[in-house]
């Protein structure tokens, strides 16, 4: 039955259509009911008006819609349906937290071995990013190149980073592109501020405009003024403080070289950043351009740089360049030899000139040894990110499995919350955040490797990294982001595989993984340990390679040879140091040489020509040496004899090592024959007669052949050598630091032994073997990981297997071998895979050495008998826990 | 322990389901609201805080008592609930422990 008012139907239509259906009922009912109450109350006007204004507040979007009954009544004891979520959060982690304390050496072997993957990811970042940084500090460093010359000369490329005096002022000139020009030149200078002298080896001559390209802060001194005066120094903060403490050293003199030259001090600047390819102590004020050695390629030792304007592409200019510096250098080509280039280039000869970005001079320099400081190789780079992500995967995949393995005990809690009403989606979240968890506390430990390591791992690099970069916005964000990523991924396996159990089978107690899985998992343990063999044979062929290069017959006695220093600073009183020290009881013998046969010292290459063939020269080292040398250096004399003090014709003799016997072509008699050692300007010849040969001696390092020497009797001051006996060494360097400064020299008393230099050497080869020991015992134990985790998770699978075969009377014995063989299989793979490569890549390295070890069979078999040993160790310790479990605890869930 | 936030509207709402004592519904609760408090509001904000109230746990609701003058459409009849009749009481509670602290002579008209 209707009732007698109505409200507009239009008005109902609206409701009836646009209200939401679920409350439409009662809405609509009180509604109507209202109308008649305004109706009677007000009039139809007044009703109809209040009518519309009321639908009006129940229609979209001003209604709230009433939420469905399941999501309604789904949790009807909890007050408010929004913190289901968080508190079933608080319960995983709680239940996380019970699980982790539970377990504890699986957890503890899960987060090391990501927390030592990450370290070693974060660190290898840091050195690549500090690497990658390298003069990036300029505000300029886009726009500044160096140019470089490129010649060839007799056949051989002889090309390098150096010019000419003359070329940075000729491009400024000539080339309006060039904003600026600057050049830099090295040297080392004894200074002194008047009551202490010092070797400085790191000076830099500089010009006026050196500030004006290099972003080097000035902390006192105006830099536009600072070096445009002769003899003005700038110092670093470093030795400002070294010569002068806290005092303000701007217009002090510093006292340079043996002249005591008065230098003024205009300036002090920021110690020089590390990631710098120069590094100076001071920055001296450049001679000048010298107009008698007008040229590009007359002294051959400027570093020259140039500015060019923004968003200039370099390599246009390049050939303006080269346009210019065939006429400067085929001008001078013409002034020496009297050639023209062209005529020079058709010899096959050439010379030119080439721009270096400055960013790239570090990591893509091919001039080694003739750059300011070493630079680095964008090779160890991409190895090392190459590294870093190897073990990052590694970590992260058996991290993975590690989760797995354990997630697979929890296989009963699963089928619990199932029934309890656990939706997958739960379950995944439960495990995500479980994950994520151990990902984090992996994170924290990482951090603290990282920390920890760092002093080390900058020994190790000679780089002075910090934990600064961390603390960067981005990077920490990138860190945390990257961290749960890999907590989510490795999470993700277990996550997805145990939620999706059917809880009757997991209650009923079975479950089982797929044979699938078990090969993945298999050719992840075989790459594994395909990085770590890889890893060993290489760290036991570096570990050889040095062993061979110290234990070397290197055709010299190193031991007991104490060398002085800088001894031409005593210019006169050279020979009169030497007579006083001798004559200590500690002295056999002393020496006067510049030459030093190991490591950095003056060195001259020229050639040599047997008097029956003068067409045929010999490349060969000249040492100056006095008649003591070879006995204090206990060099071998094969034939012939020594130089002797009482033979005035042995200033004409020369002795010559057995190399440059065998390459004169005097095998049969070399006694007595006489070669051309020099020839002058006016092609007048000096000739010397053989006196005597020593065996070969190595005058470098290893990774040198042994070349031809001579050796002629003259004055060579720089270094004297005293071969000592064993005896009380400190008080006898006091003494001879005393003499030394009784005839006070401009240079400070300074010596090193013989045998440390030696070591010094093959220092580099050193930290190569050091990084590698590293890594490889890193991958080894991050390997080893993988192979528990593995372990692990078999063990687990099998445990009714091996109940049943303990039942039907295997043996403990037997079912540790049945379940360890399982594993030999991916690790004999590997190492039939990583020997070629390992074997490969070994004998790239070893090609750098004239005097190498072999890479020996026995290195593989030792190689692949530590991974098989430390993998039987990893795995036995699941097996031998599995063949011992009764099997009644393994067979009574069934 | 967690409370559910009650606004000075919804507690006016509730209260007036309690007092209609299970009557209540929504010409009713907009009735009593007028009386009461001589507020006039639409029917939607009514309608809107019931519901809201409803997911917050503090009423209880069923469909039933369908008369002619509706056509025989149901209404929907609202019940507080023990959270709802907790909330109010710690309202009321709160209130009185306020009042108490009040000193007696702050809110003589004089000093307002």
């Amino acid at each position: 039955m209707k009732s007698p008012v109505q409200p507009p139907r239009w008005a109902q239509w609206l409701l009836i259509r646009l209200h939401p259906d679920d409350t439409l009922e009662e809405v609509s009912g009180d509604l109507d009911e209202l109308y008649t109450y305004w109706y009677k109350r007000s009039g139809k006007a007044r009703a109809t008006l209040y009518y519309l204004l009321n639908v009006m507040s129940v229609l979209p979007p001003f209604v709230r819609r009433r939420k469905t009954d399941k999501q309604y009544y789904r949790q009807p004891d909890y007050p408010a349906t929004f913190s289901i979520k968080t508190m079933m959060i608080q319960n995983y982690l709680k239940i996380a937290f019970r699980n982790l304390k539970r377990q504890k050496v699986s957890t503890s072997i899960n987060i090391i071995g990501l927390a030592i993957g990450l370290a070693t990811c974060i660190l290898i970042m840091l050195y690549v990013q500090d690497e990658l940084s390298y003069d990036r500090y300029n505000e300029k460093a886009d726009r500044i190149f160096r140019v470089g010359l490129r010649a060839r000369l007799n056949g051989e490329d002889v090309s390098g980073p150096i010019l000419g005096p003359n070329a940075a002022r000729d491009l400024q000139q000539e080339i309006p592109e060039i904003l600026k020009a600057t050049r830099l030149l090295r040297g080392a200078e004894f200074v002194s501020n008047g009551t202490s002298s010092f070797k400085e080896d790191n000076l830099l001559y500089a010009d006026s405009n050196f500030c004006e390209v290099f972003t080097i802060p000035f902390l006192k001194g105006d830099p536009k003024q600072a070096l445009t005066e002769p003899n003005t120094v700038v110092l670093t903060e470093e030795t400002a403080r070294k010569y002068f403490g806290n005092q303000n050293p701007v217009g002090k003199v510093l006292l340079f070289s043996r002249e005591k030259t008065p230098h003024r001090i205009t300036g002090v600047v920021k110690n020089v950043p590390a990631n710098a390819h120069f590094r100076f102590d001071m920055l001296v004020s450049s001679p000048g351009y010298d107009e008698q050695h007008i040229g590009w390629i007359y002294s051959i030792n400027y570093y020259t740089y140039v500015v060019l304007p923004e968003k200039y592409n370099y390599k246009e200019l390049e050939a303006k360049i080269s346009r210019l510096a065939e006429k400067q250098i085929g001008g001078e080509l013409e002034g020496f030899l009297h050639l023209t280039l062209k005529q020079f280039r058709e010899k096959g000869d050439d010379f030119g000139v080439f721009l270096q970005p400055l960013t790239s001079i570090h990591l893509h320099s091919p001039f080694g040894g003739n750059e300011l400081t070493p630079g680095g190789n964008m090779l160890y780079v991409y190895v090392l990110l190459a590294i870093a992500a190897f073990m990052l995967l590694i970590a992260c995949v058996n991290f993975m499995n590690l989760a797995t393995a354990t997630a697979v005990r929890r296989s009963r809690e699963i089928g619990v919350r199932k029934v309890l009403g656990s939706v997958k989606g739960q379950l995944q979240q439960q495990f995500l955040i479980e994950s994520v968890l151990l990902a984090i506390a992996a994170l924290i430990v990482g951090l603290l490797i990282v920390g920890l390591s760092l002093p080390f791992f900058n020994q190790l690099t000679g780089k002075i990294l910090t934990l600064s970069l961390l603390t960067n916005a981005f990077v920490a964000t990138g860190l945390v982001v990257g961290t749960v990523l890999v907590g989510l991924l490795a999470g993700s396996y277990p996550a997805f595989y145990l939620s999706s159990f059917k809880p009757v089978v997991i209650l009923k107690g079975r479950i089982t993984a797929g044979r699938g899985n078990f090969n993945l998992r298999s050719g992840l343990v075989a790459f594994q340990f395909f990085v770590t063999i890889s890893m060993i044979i290489a760290t036991v062929t570096a570990d050889r390679q040095l062993r061979y290069m110290q234990r070397q017959k290197i055709g010299f006695n190193r031991e007991q040879v104490l060398i002085v220093h800088n001894t031409q600073m005593l210019s006169d009183n050279e020979t009169l140091f030497r007579d006083k020290i001798i004559q200590s009881p500690l002295v056999v013998t002393g020496s006067i040489s510049g030459q030093v046969p190991i490591g950095n010292s003056a060195h001259d290459n020229s050639p040599i020509m047997s008097r029956e063939n003068p067409d045929k020269a010999v490349m060969s080292r000249f040492y100056k040496v006095d008649n003591d040398y070879i006995p204090t250096l206990g060099m071998h004399v094969v034939q012939g004899r020594n130089f002797s003090k009482n033979l005035s014709t042995d200033s004409s003799a020369v002795i010559l090592n057995e190399t440059a016997v065998r390459a004169l072509g005097w095998q049969q008699n070399p006694i007595g024959r006489e070669l051309i050692g020099h020839i002058d300007d006016n092609g007048v010849k000096t000739y010397y007669r053989v006196i005597g040969v020593v065996s070969d001696f190595h005058f470098e390092s290893l990774r040198q052949k042994i070349g031809p020497l001579a050796m002629f009797l003259g004055g060579n001051s720089g270094n004297i050598l005293i071969k000592t006996r064993p005896g009380k060494l400190p008080q006898f360097l006091a003494s001879l630091k005393q003499q030394w400064e009784s005839f006070s020299p401009a240079a400070p008393f300074s010596y090193s032994f013989l045998d440390d230099r030696f070591k010094q050497v093959y220092i580099g080869e050193q930290k190569i073997e050091q990084v590698l020991t590293l890594f490889s015992g890193l991958t080894i134990f991050i390997a080893c990981l993988g192979l528990f985790g593995l372990a692990t998770f078999t063990a687990e699978q099998r445990t009714k297997e091996i109940g049943v075969r303990k039942v039907l009377g295997a043996s403990a014995g037997s079912v540790v071998t049945l379940l360890s063989l399982d594993f030999l299989k991916p690790i004999v793979i590997a190492l039939a895979m990583a020997s070629p490569v390992a074997w490969w890549g070994m004998n790239q390295w070893l090609k750098e050495f004239a005097y190498k070890v072999t890479v020996d069979w026995w290195f593989f078999a030792l190689a692949g008998l530590l991974a098989i040993g430390i993998a039987l160790l990893t795995v036995s310790f699941q097996s031998i826990k599995a063949a011992l479990t009764n099997p009644i605890k393994s067979l009574r869930s069934e | 322990m967690r409370r559910t936030y009650l606004g000075e509207f919804e507690e006016m709402v509730l209260l007036m389901v309690a007092l209609l004592n299970g009557e209540g519904y929504g010409v009713t609760i907009s009735e009593a609201l007028a009386e009461h408090t001589g507020r006039i509001v639409t029917f939607g904000t009514v309608h809107n805080t019931l519901i809201r109230l409803e997911e917050k746990g503090f009423v209880t609701s069923e469909l039933g008592g369908a008369t002619t003058e509706r056509g025989g459409r149901r209404k929907r009849l609202f019940r507080i609930t023990a959270p709802g009749s907790r909330a109010l009481q710690e309202i009321q509670q709160l209130r009185q422990n306020l009042w108490s602290l009040l000193p007696p002579d702050i809110l003589q008209p004089g000093n307002v």
